[in-house]
């Protein structure tokens, strides 16, 4: 109650010093839970710098789907994880992040697109994620608006439903994680642009922030969608393509979803948030880019993709359309840690269409690599060396189920 | 009940026809409207003054703009949510509710929350409610219920469909204002085809409600009057009659994308426009001012409080005051006045000296008060007076039921600056930067005097038709040098109307999301530094309007508490739709065919059961999957695999393209043999598999799965491209039809209709010839997708029934079965053939699928070589092998392999064997697990089911039969 009726303080303005002991760049949720981590390890001697605004990256447009009901024996631990650290971050940050955990289902259309589902609710509950397969009945218990497809094309035959699965208000989470950070000590600035990462006999020792050198014993880069140009200022060539994706919302309405659902055969996905506008977005342009515009053609499709879903919205109106960009590796799992043969630096990327939800874990991993010098057992998995050794961490799963988000 | 009629006498401009009335249902209330009139106008004819309840504090809320741009009239009608009452016309019988109140908007009893304020400050949900945890939970039902505007009928069907039109014009002019109309028969004049795109019903802008007489209008233009709305007459006359311009009124351009794509609205229907060149023609409109409960019902803007006298012949108030900072109040009070609408006052925030146009307000009986500003409207539910204070400071109340805000003004550019980076600050107006294929015209860039706004114009036409080659190119510099006169004013004129802005909680400055003046100032003490991050958090400009009524206040109140200039605080991103658009508008007809096989009548007729794959039609059995797959091994069998992509490969350089997409080699191949290909990404992944023919030296025949054909054409397509290779590649997938006829008595049952000669000597397994069969040209694969002598037969697909039938009739004596999907899928997994996608996944590489032998490194290159070659140099950590399940066990696919209750692997396909009577399938294991005899254990439910690997098919090793 106190914080209502007094304003509170986010973040602080500092001037930016010649050293640290980190520096992180991107002030996204991976930056800014890694700091806020860090900190609580004590390591406060931090600067999080970005080029532009505080979550101006993917982590303030994306749609914060929060689910852990992914396929590999790599993955789903590590999205579980992640899972639980959300459920109590609220109380932590003392923010309230709208965590609305009711639910997600996975439609399945076809019989392959169900195999796939199954696969990965089998592989769910042995490994600790309350997942199951429904039927088309309960479906529409859980979601009573949703048209079953009955006698049309793509009917729905069956879902994958993870209960504890939710959506976050991604801004909430950007800003508690700041918010925290920066009253642990850790500085956030945020319009600082690092033009270049300084190299001493084969070690990152530091950045460049146009004219001015900060040196730091480690350098991390959480840059998502433009980690390809972080890489390229020490001539690595990293695996990953950048992808805009697109979404949109309507006006608002009153309630008449509480779930998330989603339909790889639809290429679409849906939720209607608290304040009641309906959420709609779905699979990654087809071309990379770094532009962050969207296009007509991807608001008609997803318009008419969840029509087929919900057609009393047809009347509805769209309200905005934007854009953010993808980091898609080629096994759609991420990239974390240490790089072979370049101390000093760390990865946090790769994060692509399902980076928001690994906010918590990720940060907290990464803080416990920085601070221990060890790479935790959960992301040892997602090293970038698993690319020269062949070890792929599928979790694309079989196409046409292939879980976005 | 009667109710005020508030019409005042039919005016020459008015858009209704007063002898043609119509009725409506409002709330169950039958209202008397005219044809022609706007929801809202019916309503405020019939005195209903609150439109809707705000957002957040549920505050009553009349009408504000009359244009269809700010939230305030948003309604429910006919069962679709969110519409602008303001600018949806009545028809007789339409269902009209409010929204967003309960029980009814008069008297909304949550509207509470407008006195519980101090518990609701900015941001307020992120700093409560989530202490204890289970706060939360109980909140967020209720908070969910209280948000939302509209609601929804799940059960409607969503009405009508809507249609799509892809056009494309020379010259698009968007904005029917005088601008935008001048500009356009410019443009056309020159000889470009135009397209006129405008909102309203009647082009013409603020001209139509405007009784001005502009007396320096620039000779040259052929204008034969001087009264601004007769203007606008005549140059609509002009507009419409021109023949190489086509108008488009009532329709809204909602998204510029790239390349100049108009998103047009008409209506339900859609129009995506593709302009070589684009005149900019949006105007500018006004925006509200800020003082305290500046949203009452009665405040409204000047140009809406005129837009609901003038075109729909309605008196908006009683007695009106209009509070401006610039000369458009003036005009904007004698326009009301000569509306009939008493203006007993202006208020002008400057010290204004003596001039003509104060004589000719004083003399309408206008009283002036200089240098006076706002502090507050009074009133509950309806303005009933207002607070000023002078210059010196002195307050004053003055009475009237009416404010109308005049002087601020945003410039229209949502939709520039959807599609470029054009330099516009923050109040809308573009003052740099437009792309070449854009030209600005009128008040979006600042023009706003009338003389100079036409004459820009006009060569803002001219310049488009040069740019897209018409009238004389050659002037385009003397043109663009003649334009660049009509520069706007650098600095926007909110830097230097310092007006001191009012703090209070209810100086609204987004009425969409309920955001005050002291909101953006708690923010920023907060430590929100910058407008990007202030927006979402306040979420100003993030409404239904999507800032055009607030975008301009917002910044400007941002950079007062940032101290920052509003020039450095910058603008916000403006985002498609620039209009809201309705979703079935965008989705227009969503065509999902549905394709059949020529042969789908006949599997019809035979009873099949027909399942859907991907977009076609297939049967999955004629009866029993287990007596056909029996009928295929002991008898013959017919498949109808027409589905299969079917892709024509012809040129000099066709085995050069396939050695290169393809993981084997086919330059080598011989005439008459076939190849099994592969394809992969360039990761080295398990694209598609099939086979290819060689038909001639330049000329292969390629199949792939059913349902890839289209991404494969593609793909083949893609690597061509910039290549130089001389290569066709037709998808040949639905001219030709296929059966494949296998079985011990296929060869007997085919050879009665074939001269082609089939023997085992002649006719060797992959090997192809071409031939007739039953009369029908056809092309003859030996191959042995499920594992007997068979041949796939294609054919012109119209030949297809006859084909079958004869063929069944042949292979009668011999006790012919058709088989559907199901036995095909048994059959080929008794073989151990893999399905791509169903037994791979989006990383497997061919190595680790046991398929060494269709890679080839010896040629110099293919797409996938790269990945493929690295994981050679590896050791496989996983293997695809197959198994035996004990106890007749058959596991779904996709269940997992389990070691310690720990997953390691899984089921790809699994089936019970009819040849063997066992349950059996493929699975991925761990390579220590991939030898013959292992056991392995598969989850289902709570129960672990024991296996057996095998690393033969279950079904004729050898391949003895296949190859008999
Ligand atoms: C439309 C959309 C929907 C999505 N939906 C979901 C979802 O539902 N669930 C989910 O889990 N994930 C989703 N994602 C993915 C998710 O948003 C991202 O994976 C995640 O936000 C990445 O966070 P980040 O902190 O690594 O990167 P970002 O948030 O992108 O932050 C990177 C930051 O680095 C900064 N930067 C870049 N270069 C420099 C430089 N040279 N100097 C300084 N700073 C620099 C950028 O300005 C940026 O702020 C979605 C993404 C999009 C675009
Ligand atoms: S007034 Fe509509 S978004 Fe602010």
């Amino acid at each position: 109650m106190r914080q209502l009726l007094t304003p509170n303080s986010m973040w602080s303005t500092h001037e930016l010093k010649d050293r640290y002991d980190v520096v992180i760049i991107g002030a996204g949720i991976h930056g800014l839970s890694t700091a806020y981590y860090l900190a609580k390890r004590g390591i406060t001697n931090v600067a999080v710098l970005d080029k532009g605004y505080v979550g101006g990256g993917a982590s303030g447009r994306n749609t914060a789907i929060i689910r852990a009901n992914y396929l590999t024996r790599e993955g789903i631990p590590f999205f579980r994880e992640s899972l639980s650290l959300y459920e109590d971050l609220a109380q932590e940050l003392d923010f309230n992040l709208l965590f609305d955990q009711s639910g997600r289902l996975d439609l399945g259309h076809s019989e392959s697109a169900v195999y796939g589902l199954r696969m990965r609710t089998g592989v769910n509950k042995l490994l600790g994620v309350d997942s199951r397969m429904i039927g088309p009945s309960e479906i529409k218990e859980l979601v009573p608006a949703i048209d079953l497809r009955v006698g049309k094309p793509l009917p729905v035959m069956g879902a994958l439903y993870q209960s504890s699965a939710g959506v976050i208000r991604h801004d909430a989470v950007v800003w508690g994680y700041g918010r925290g950070a920066d009253r642990q000590g850790v500085e956030i600035h945020p319009f600082t642009d690092v033009t270049g990462i300084v190299r001493e006999n084969g070690s990152v020792v530091g950045v460049d922030v146009g004219d001015r050198r900060i040196s730091a014993d480690i350098v991390m880069s959480a840059t998502a969608g433009w980690s390809s140009n972080i890489a390229r200022m020490v001539d690595m060539k990293l695996p990953l393509i950048t992808h805009p994706l697109q979404a949109f919302v309507t006006e608002p309405l009153k309630p008449f979803i509480d779930r998330s659902v989603s339909s790889a055969n639809l290429h679409v996905y849906v939720y209607q948030t608290d304040r009641g506008e309906v959420v709609v977005g779905g699979g990654v342009d087809p071309y990379s880019s770094y532009s962050q515009r969207s296009t007509l053609h991807t608001l008609e499709e997803l318009a008419a993709n969840m029509l087929e879903l919900f057609p009393f919205l047809r009347g509805v109106n769209v309200m905005r359309q934007w854009a953010g960009l993808c980091d898609m590796s080629p096994d759609y799992a991420p990239i974390m840690g240490e790089v072979d043969g370049l101390p000093g630096f760390l990865l946090s990327c790769g994060w692509g269409t399902w980076g928001f939800k690994a906010g918590p874990i990720g940060g907290y991993t990464m803080a416990e690599l920085i601070d221990t010098g060890k790479t935790p057992d959960l992301i040892r998995p997602f090293n970038l060396r698993r690319f020269s050794r062949g070890e792929l961490v599928n979790e694309r799963a079989a196409a046409p189920a292939a879980a976005v988000h | 009940m009667s109710r005020p009629n508030k019409r005042l006498s039919a005016a020459p401009q008015e858009l209704v026809d007063r002898s043609r009335p119509i009725h409506f249902e409002f709330e169950g209330r039958k209202i008397e409207a005219y044809e022609g009139d706007t929801v809202s106008s019916a309503l405020s004819a019939a005195g209903v003054e609150i439109h809707s309840r705000s957002f957040k504090y549920h505050r009553p809320r009349g009408l504000l703009c009359v244009a269809g741009r700010c939230p305030n009239c948003l309604m429910t009608v006919d069962g679709t949510p969110n519409v602008r009452a303001c600018t949806a016309s009545v028809r007789d019988g339409m269902q009209v509710i409010t929204q967003n109140a309960w029980p009814s908007t008069e008297r909304d009893f949550v509207s509470v929350l407008d006195r519980l304020d101090r518990f609701l400050p900015v941001g307020f949900y992120y700093k409560a409610l989530h202490k204890p945890k289970f706060l939360w939970e109980l909140a967020r039902p209720i908070v969910r219920r209280v948000a939302g505007l509209g609601s929804i009928d799940v059960d409607s069907d969503g009405g009508p469909t809507s249609n799509h039109t892809n056009r494309h014009t020379d010259v698009a002019v968007i904005g029917g204002g005088p601008a935008g109309m001048l500009a356009a028969s410019a443009a056309a004049d020159s000889g470009a085809d135009v397209t006129l795109i405008d909102d309203q019903t009647l082009p013409g802008g603020h001209l139509l409600t405007d009784i001005r007489e502009y007396f320096d209008v620039p000779d040259g233009l052929g204008l034969s009057t001087t009264t601004g709305h007769e203007i606008a007459a005549e140059l609509r006359e002009r507009v419409l009659g021109h023949q190489r311009i086509s108008v488009l009124s009532s329709s809204s351009a909602f998204g510029m994308y790239q390349d100049n794509l108009l998103a047009i609205q008409t209506g339900r229907d859609s129009l995506n426009l593709r302009a070589t060149h684009v005149v900019m023609a949006t105007g500018a409109f006004e925006v509200p001012h800020q003082f305290h409960n500046n949203d009452l019902p009665g405040v409204m803007l000047a140009s809406g409080a005129l837009r609901l006298a003038r075109l729909w012949g309605i008196s908006p108030g009683k007695t009106a005051i209009v509070t401006t900072n610039d000369d458009s109040g003036y005009w904007a009070a004698l326009n009301l006045s000569d509306a009939g609408i008493v203006v007993s006052a202006i208020l002008d925030s400057r010290v204004v000296p003596d001039s003509d146009l104060l004589t000719l307000v004083r003399t309408a009986g206008i009283e002036v008060l200089a240098g006076q500003t706002i502090n507050s409207a009074q009133g509950t539910k309806r303005v009933k007076s207002i607070a000023t204070t002078s210059a010196n400071g002195e307050t004053r109340n003055i009475e009237c039921d009416l404010i109308c805000m005049s002087g601020a003004w945003q410039g229209a550019s949502g939709l520039l600056l959807q599609s470029s980076s054009a330099g516009v600050d923050h109040d809308g107006i573009v003052r740099s930067g437009v792309p070449e294929n854009v030209t600005i015209a009128g008040g979006v860039g600042g023009v706003h005097d009338l003389g100079a706004l036409l004459s820009q114009a006009g060569l803002a036409g001219k310049r488009a038709a040069a740019k897209v080659g018409f009238g004389v190119p050659d002037d385009l510099p003397a043109i663009e040098a003649e334009l660049s006169v009509f520069k706007s004013p650098t600095t926007s004129s909110a830097e230097s109307s310092a007006s001191p802005i009012t703090q209070t909680k209810k100086t609204f400055v987004c009425f969409c999301e309920d955001v005050s003046t002291k909101d953006i100032a708690v923010a920023v003490e907060e430590g929100f530094g910058d407008v990007q991050t202030l927006k979402r958090y306040t979420t100003s400009t993030m409404g239904p309007c999507q800032g055009k009524m607030c975008h301009k206040a917002f910044v400007e109140v941002a950079a007062l508490n940032l101290g920052l200039s509003v020039k450095d605080a910058g603008a916000t991103t403006s985002r498609p739709p620039a209009q809201p658009v309705a979703l079935g508008t965008l989705a227009g007809q969503n065509h999902m065919p549905r394709k059949r096989s020529p042969l789908h009548y006949v599997h019809e007729q035979l009873g099949a059961e027909i399942v859907e794959l991907g977009p076609w039609l297939r049967p999955h059995n004629y009866g029993s999957p287990q007596d056909e797959v029996l009928a295929v091994r002991e008898r013959v069998g017919i498949i109808d695999v027409s589905t299969l992509g079917k892709l024509d490969i012809r040129g000099p350089d066709a085995g050069k393209l396939l050695d290169r997409v393809y993981t084997h080699r086919f330059s080598n191949l011989r005439e008459g043999h076939i190849r099994y290909g592969l394809l992969c990404s360039e990761a080295g992944s398990i694209m598609d598999d099939g086979t290819v023919t060689r038909m001639a030296d330049d000329h292969y025949f390629v199949t792939t799965t059913t349902g890839n054909v289209d991404a494969i054409e593609d793909w083949f397509n893609w690597w061509m491209a910039g290549t130089g290779m001389d290569v066709y590649v037709t998808n040949v997938t639905a001219a030709w039809g296929a059966i494949n006829v296998a079985g011990p008595r296929a060869r007997e049952t085919l050879a009665k209709l074939t001269d082609v000669d089939l023997s085992p000597k002649a006719f060797d397994y992959m090997r192809s010839a071409t031939g007739e069969v039953a009369g029908v040209p056809s092309i003859f694969l030996r191959i042995g997708f499920v594992g007997e002598t068979g041949w796939e037969v294609h054919f012109p697909a119209e030949y297809a029934e006859h084909l079958w039938n004869t063929v069944m009739e042949a292979g009668s004596e011999y006790g012919i079965s058709p088989f559907g999907l199901e036995a095909q899928r048994i059959l080929r997994l008794e073989k151990g053939h893999i399905i791509v996608n169903q037994d791979t996944d989006a990383v497997t590489d061919p190595l680790d699928a046991g398929m060494r032998w269709a890679v080839r490194f010896d040629k110099p290159d293919f797409i996938g070589r790269a990945g493929i070659a690295a994981t050679r140099d590896r050791e496989s950590k996983q293997s695809l092998v197959g198994f035996i399940a004990d106890d007749g066990f058959v596991p779904e696919d996709g269940l997992s392999i389990v070691t310690n209750g720990q997953p390691v692997g899984r089921v790809t396909s699994s089936r019970f064997s009819p040849t063997r009577g066992v349950g059996f399938g493929l699975a991925w294991v761990p390579i220590e697990m991939a030898e013959d005899g292992t056991r392995i254990f598969i989850q289902s439910g709570r129960n672990e089911w024991p296996a057996t690997v095998i690393t033969e098919p279950i079904y004729d090793p050898e391949g003895s039969r296949l190859r008999a």
